[in-house]
């Protein structure tokens, strides 16, 4: 087993990678994902791996350069040959090249990697990029050159990572590329319009069963591929039931909250939790009730990605409070579910009714609840995750 | 508001600047300029008085020359009077020579004269590099000429051809250089000669006996007769 | 210097078939305007307060806005303000190094899968400041050049779908001839509107119909008229 350095890859996946695999990271136009393929050659190097790059995209000098904006010195290990680059771009444009392979002709390619896998036994190679190779070789010959690649990869016990933008192929084709590989990565986006985040799962292992988790994360320099873990807001009038709802939603949560000499305890701090659920991992924070804690409504609304408000069914007075809190946490820019609570207490009104109290859009699920029996709260997450992903 | 002074590069060409630009230009400075017309009408010569223009005004000139080696250009351009011996010395003047080690003929190399062939763009490429560096470090406006695109697409893949020339327009641009780049007409597939016309800044065409400026940054289309005389080309 | 009102309106006017998330293409012969045309149409959006994204990639930004001036259309400002965000794909063919800024960035023609990333996050940069704004890809060219044209296909869908869902007006500028027939029929049905420029005319053509009119390059850009 080989780690992948990609933070969560490894666990999803088992492990890590077995030895000789063929990886795929399958990726929609528009998503940074080169670093996951230069990540996962930083972390075998640095453990004593040799490796190469092969790009038909880049530079080596443009390669070099973005290793070390995250933070990794690549040219330390070109220096002790333990890794090296098959140049298929600067021959391809008239410039020089002092790579140890260099491609002149794509009749060459096959021929390249075959010499450079033997080059790195028990190593590893990334391939930048393979949908140029498609639309230069064509889809067959392209399939039968990986399928060479990925035997000679298993014989010199060398791992393989191909790069590949899921551009308009046909189908066919990319169910081919997927089945001639031992594991497959897709890596998508959120979107709300426009990018707004991006996620990568496994779409299968040869050598485990893997979750199908969807894991967030961001690309930084300096640091590589990161987790992002999201932040949803719980918030809503005083005494909604927001503190057990967050316990509810949550795996395990934490609250700071002092019993004031009252009937009901409230919040006067936060109650955040760690969320997990299908696959979908947030940090969940709600929100005091009281008007005095306002301000914290807008520095948490601007770090979230969604937000729950949960309001009392039978309490119609503080609707407007409601909808003042959703203007204040600047919850209207982002996905939200209400949750209709306390719908077992007499005089609680129906969500359609709370809909035309509050003058809520049809873009606003309202789930009815009963959070402190549970009831509702799933529904409630299944609707906020349905607009977070979409269909 | 800081107004830039567009600096203008003359051509060398008696009468062409006054066509040039509405009321009268010469090329704009750091453009890249495509001179193609059929065999025989004038295209070298139109480069020769353009580097030698540049030589005498003390801009430096970095020549590619791809038909032409050393000796024989010197015989060309002494033919219309012009020396280009001064310019070799005093090292304003740099040749790559893409042609002589082809020819067999036996020559040295100087940091002005670089020794490379049309079989090899990528080590044309490199001469180039080590040339605009010796440039810039002396001058922060030069003049290029490459003499002739359909040499090196005679030698080469077209289209690898048209890569290494948008390398060579970007390093030109970038460092301070204006261009002149000569080809002949119909030497290249269509394809080819549409993406040639498009990524240069202007267009002029010669025939033999007129000349036309098809583009022209900063001006129109314009026609005009020219003539080959013992000093050069000269535009009515 | 601003755009007179006349020019702007002209403008408007040969554009009225265009709604948001529709893909125009300019197109013809090189050198009869069409990068100029898309000049305009980015200094005239900018003045009526949409943002543009500009990606060039047949020449460096410095050449842009260069070029832009010589119609005294001033960018520096509007750079400056983030109303223009560039993504230069020729400059580090130069072999200089380049450094990003917020709305400049860098990538090369090679790496479509890189120009599609900057796509993403200059189009999400655009959308936060306004709900409509423009795009320009000038052009296909050197793309063409660098990349097997079928790819460049692949990248010219790609960016229709971002630029679209985004609800922007987007453009793509090719030179006629410098590709096979069946990639030009290809990139014609992408487009939703099409513009063919001739050195003398420009016909315009869309799923509402086909109108033309005359034109010629001024000082101040291209001045349209006789609009049928």
């Amino acid at each position: 087993m080989k780690r992948t350095y990609i933070p969560k890859l490894d666990d999803i996946l088992g492990g890590g990678i077995i030895d000789n695999a063929s990886v795929m990271f399958s990726a929609v136009p528009g998503v940074d994902y080169e670093a996951f393929g230069y990540q996962m050659l930083n972390g075998r190097l640095r453990d004593g791996d040799k490796g190469f790059v092969f790009t038909n995209v880049a530079e080596p000098e443009t390669i070099i350069y973005e290793f070390r904006s995250y933070g990794w010195n690549l040219e330390k290990f070109l220096e002790d040959n333990r890794a090296f680059f098959v140049d298929g771009t600067s021959p391809f444009m008239g410039l020089p090249s002092d790579a140890k392979y260099s491609i002149e002709d794509y009749s060459q390619v096959e021929e390249a990697i075959l010499e450079a896998i033997e080059d790195v036994p028990d190593g590893i190679g990334v391939i930048n990029n393979l949908s140029t190779l498609i639309d230069y070789l064509g889809e067959d010959e392209t399939i039968n050159i990986i399928k060479k690649w990925n035997l000679h990869g298993k014989k010199y016990n060398t791992s393989l990572v191909y790069l590949f933008t899921k551009w308009d192929y046909n189908f066919d084709l990319v169910q081919n590329l997927k089945k001639s590989m031992d594991c497959v990565v897709e890596i998508k986006t959120i979107e709300e319009r426009v990018i707004i985040g991006q996620g990568f799962m496994v779409a299968h292992s040869s050598w485990s069963k893997p979750s199908d988790t969807m894991v967030l994360f961001f690309v930084v320099q300096p640091g590589g591929v990161k987790v992002y873990i999201p932040k949803i807001l719980v918030t809503g009038p005083y005494n909604a039931g927001k503190s057990t709802f967050v316990k509810k939603i949550s795996k395990r949560s934490v609250s700071v909250d002092r019993k004031a000499l009252s009937a009901f305890p409230t919040t006067i701090a936060l109650d955040i939790g760690h969320l997990e659920y299908k696959g979908f991992i947030a940090d969940v924070f709600g929100t005091p009730g009281q008007e005095r804690f306002d301000l914290l409504l807008d520095v948490l609304g601007r770090e979230s990605v969604g937000a729950f408000i949960i309001v009392d069914s039978t309490a119609p007075q503080t609707f407007a409070r409601a909808k003042e809190m959703i203007r204040k946490a600047k919850a209207e820019a982002i996905p939200k579910v209400l949750v209709a609570n306390k719908q077992d207490l007499p005089g609680a009104l129906s969500p359609e009714e709370i809909r035309e109290k509050m003058k809520l859009g049809e873009d606003i699920p309202i789930i009815p609840a009963i959070v402190t029996e549970g009831k509702g709260v799933t529904d409630a997450l299944e609707a906020l995750l349905g607009l977070l992903y979409g269909d | 508001m800081v107004i830039e002074l567009i600096v203008r590069i003359s051509s060398g060409i008696p009468g062409l600047d006054e066509l040039m630009g509405d009321g009268g230009g010469s090329f704009v400075d750091n453009t890249v300029t495509l001179i193609y017309g059929p065999p025989k009408v004038g295209k070298s010569i139109f480069s020769y008085q353009f580097a030698y223009e540049g030589l005498r005004n003390d801009e430096p000139c970095l020549y590619i020359s791809t038909d032409y080696g050393l000796k024989d250009m010197e015989r060309n351009i002494a033919n219309f009077g012009w020396n280009l011996d001064e310019y070799i010395d005093n090292e304003t003047f740099y040749l790559i020579d893409a042609i002589s080690t082809i020819a067999g003929v036996e020559v040295e190399s100087k940091p002005n004269y670089f020794l490379a062939s049309v079989h090899n763009p990528t080590d044309i490429m490199v001469k180039l590099g080590m040339a605009i560096r010796q440039i810039t470090s002396k001058a922060s406006r030069f003049r290029s000429v490459l003499d002739s695109l359909t040499t090196l697409m005679a030698f080469n893949d077209e289209v690898l051809i048209v890569r290494v020339f948008t390398v060579y327009i970007m390093r030109i641009k970038e460092s301070g250089g204006t261009a002149i780049v000569t080809y002949t007409e119909g030497s290249a597939s269509c394809k080819v000669e549409n993406m040639l016309k498009a990524i240069v800044d202007n267009i002029i065409h010669l025939d033999g006996e007129n000349l036309t400026i098809e583009a022209m940054i900063g001006g129109g289309k314009i026609k005009a007769h020219y003539d080959i005389t013992r000093e050069g080309i000269i535009v009515d | 210097m601003f755009m007179k009102d006349q020019e702007v309106k002209v403008l408007e006017d040969l554009l009225e078939d265009v709604a948001p998330g529709d893909l125009i293409l300019v197109h013809g012969p090189p050198k009869v305007g069409k990068s100029i045309f898309c000049y305009q149409f980015l200094y005239s959006g900018l003045e009526g307060g949409e943002p543009c994204l500009y990606i060039v990639a047949d020449y460096g930004s410095r050449q842009l806005e260069q070029r832009m001036m010589e119609f005294n259309w001033f960018l520096r400002p509007y750079i400056q303000s983030g109303d223009v965000y560039i993504i230069d794909l020729l400059t580090r063919l130069a072999g200089v190094k380049v450094e990003d800024s917020v709305t400049l960035r860098f990538s090369s023609v090679q790496n479509l899968t890189d120009l599609m990333v900057k796509v993403g996050v200059g189009t999400r940069s655009l959308f936060r400041k306004s709900s409509k704004f423009r795009s320009v890809l000038d052009s296909l060219t050197m793309m063409f050049a660098f990349n097997p044209p079928s790819l460049v296909l692949r990248l010219v869908k790609a960016y229709k779908t971002r630029i679209s869902e985004a609800r922007g007006i987007g453009v793509v500028v090719h030179t006629i001839g410098t590709v096979e027939p069946s990639i030009e029929t290809s990139l014609m049905d992408l487009a939703d509107l099409k513009l063919c420029f001739d050195g003398e005319k420009i016909q315009i053509e869309s799923s509402a119909g086909r109108r033309s009119a005359q034109y010629t390059i001024t000082d101040n850009g291209i001045e349209f008229w006789g609009i049928k």
